[in-house]
């Protein structure tokens, strides 16, 4: 290997290194007995790893329920999207109907709006429905994301309609179509967009803090905030909390990433 | 196995209208090449004999049924595509049985029928392969192999060559040939390629903006083209066709000033009409004559076998086509036959004044 390139991969591997370093901290510190992390200058290893901090937050604390509960939550956010997003993106791109462009080009207008802005007139729809609350209120949101129809629609606009023209003279039917034909070859573009919906999910903090009020349907991020109010000195046991919290997705994300990246490269790379 | 007519079709789309009432009849087993310039409406007419585009108006009747507004999958007909369109993710077994699939035929007689085509087709070998794996002509015969399978009535071919390269687009022109002496089954093809259309036609519809043109079979629209337009698109070099006043009924003055003399022309015009004479590149003669006519050699394209000579007088310049075993020089005047009985003669709309009986 030429110096430049011994040169590239140790910048390469700093900034790694940089990147990784809060997260292997955070794992380091989760197993340290309660102030060793308080100390100046804070230690990088356990002098005594114990794994008390995990205990006392499955223990005592509860956080089994709620890493389930965000579980569930992810995992029905995920679920739906998908349901509703992929035959909505396919429409868009596929299907003819009356004012199927003017209805896409409004929703890519409203992809602008802050989600944010959004949020106090949904809550109060949902007040009025009888939603706010329960789990069918914190996934609203999720149910048809914009950015995800967008995605499965410009993926299907590289489809070519004589390949479903093809399965229409075959008589597949159009939902045969989907399933058949269309769906196998969206299956990049479909984990891509899975994980995003259960990352977003996961880690969404805010709109489960608005609309859950009932302290046992909280999902991790929400609980471990409303933690972090009573045990803002823990620092081992937060670390311990935050670790649970990241680990999942952590592993998630770990394991699709090869269908992950291949999505993502898709749009410019045919094939 | 059924004939198909097409009848008095026109479709519209939003204010242009691409066909103009189009009425064809297809006899059973009969190979019929739809031929014409990009958007003449052939293959938005063969998009609706598949039922993949809904006519403003006309009926389809396939083996005697009116099909009109059945969907594509209840016509009897199977289509190959320009593309292909095989499904990328199913293997070439899985793409020619997923019709029957669909239909939930029972999985051995599925077996039976995609061995059967692949067997017909040479493509036993590639059977397990995803479309991916396989080259321009493989894919073509999984293409056609996905339509046989369904023992259509009819089938539809969209330009099904125009993808290879010209040394396979020869080889598979072949192949349909032979396929269709095997098969027997009736064929609708549509093509802008004037040789794929006389090498594989029983019978020729040439279509240009949405009118036929003219029916018949390759030689017949060859030796007597309609019109202008179907004796230029047919051939190649293309004819040749040298504006004219008619001076008397067996005589035209060419606009350079020189007398041909005409054949024998069944419908006569006033002499002063202006006509249109055609000759076909390989009917012009390069040789001393009585009635020859000087022209000068502009440019010899040499083709092997054949060449090509262009060569003007005064006015337009015209093509021949000889045996390369001449000596031609660029520049030197030659001495042109145009033999009257080889003369095509178009009025002033272009079209084919109609010969005495000939041959």
């Amino acid at each position: 290997m030429s110096a430049r390139r011994w040169t590239v991969t140790l910048l390469a591997a700093l900034v790694a290194l940089l990147t990784t370093a809060p997260l292997l901290w955070m794992l380091s510190v989760s197993f340290m007995a309660p102030g060793e992390a308080a100390q100046f200058p804070p230690p990088l290893l356990p002098a005594d790893p114990s794994l008390e901090n995990y205990r006392t937050l499955f223990g005592s604390f509860g956080i089994g329920r709620f890493l389930a509960n965000s579980i569930l939550v992810s995992t029905l956010a995920t679920v739906l999207a998908l349901m509703f997003t992929i035959p909505a993106g396919y429409a868009f791109a596929k299907l003819r109907f009356t004012g199927r462009d003017a209805i896409f080009r409004l929703l890519v207008a409203a992809l602008v709006v802050p989600g944010q802005i959004g949020m106090l007139p949904l809550f109060l729809e949902l007040k009025a429905m009888g939603l706010v609350n329960s789990y069918a209120g914190a996934l609203v949101p999720w149910l048809a994301g914009i950015f995800g129809i967008f995605l499965v629609r410009q993926y299907c606009l590289s489809i070519p309609d004589e390949m479903l023209e093809a399965a229409r003279i075959d008589g597949a039917s159009e939902g045969q179509i989907l399933r058949r034909i269309v769906l196998p070859i969206l299956t990049p573009i479909i984990v891509t967009l899975a994980l995003f919906v259960f990352l977003g999910s996961w880690n969404d903090f805010m709109w489960p803090l608005i609309i859950l009020a009932d302290q046992q349907l909280y999902t991790l991020p929400v609980a471990l905030a409303a933690m972090s109010r009573e045990h803002v000195q823990d620092n081992e046991l937060m670390m311990a909390g935050a670790v649970v919290t990241t680990l999942p997705v952590l592993i998630l994300f770990l394991a699709l990433q090869r269908f992950y990246l291949s999505g993502l490269l898709t749009g410019s790379v045919k094939g | 196995m059924a004939g198909l007519s097409i009848e008095n079709a026109r479709k519209s789309f939003g204010e242009t209208q691409v066909l103009h009432g189009v009425s064809i009849d297809v006899a059973d087993g009969e190979f019929a090449v739809i031929v014409g310039p990009s958007g003449c409406g052939k293959s938005t007419l063969l998009r609706a004999v598949a039922g993949l585009e809904a006519l403003t108006e006309g009926r389809i009747v396939i083996g005697g049924r009116d099909v009109t507004d059945l969907p594509p999958s209840a016509r009897g007909i199977a289509m190959v595509f320009q593309s292909y369109a095989l499904y990328p993710h199913l293997t070439v077994y899985e793409n020619m049985a997923f019709a029957l699939r669909i239909a939930k035929v029972d999985k051995s007689a599925i077996d039976v029928a995609v061995r059967g085509a692949a067997a017909i087709l040479n493509i036993e070998g590639l059977l397990e392969r995803k479309p991916a794996a396989l080259s321009g002509g493989q894919r073509q015969r999984v293409a056609i192999g996905r339509a046989i399978v369904r023992q259509p009535q009819i089938f539809l071919f969209d330009e099904p060559l125009s993808n290879l390269d010209a040394d396979l687009r020869v080889r598979m022109r072949y192949e349909f040939a032979a396929l269709h002496k095997t098969l027997g089954t009736t064929t609708l093809y549509v093509t802008h390629d004037q040789v794929e259309a006389m090498t594989l036609a029983d019978r020729i519809i040439v279509l240009r903006d949405g009118i036929i043109e003219q029916v018949g079979t390759p030689r017949e629209i060859y030796a007597q083209p309609a019109n202008i337009f179907v004796a230029q698109f047919l051939g190649t070099p293309r004819m040749n066709i040298i504006p004219a006043v008619l001076t008397d009924h067996r005589q035209a003055r060419l606009d350079n000033g020189r007398e041909i003399k005409l054949p024998a022309m069944a419908d006569t015009l006033a002499p002063g009409a202006r006509v249109s004479v055609g000759i076909r590149p390989e009917d012009v003669r390069i040789g001393a004559a009585p009635d020859a006519l000087p022209f000068t050699i502009r440019f010899v394209e040499r083709l092997g076998g054949l060449a090509t000579v262009h060569l003007q007088a005064d006015g337009e310049p015209i093509a021949c086509q000889l045996r390369d075993d001449i000596h031609l020089i660029e520049g030197q005047t030659v001495a042109v036959q145009l033999p009257s009985d080889r003369l095509h003669l178009f009025d002033a709309h272009g079209a084919a004044l109609a010969r005495e009986a000939r041959k």
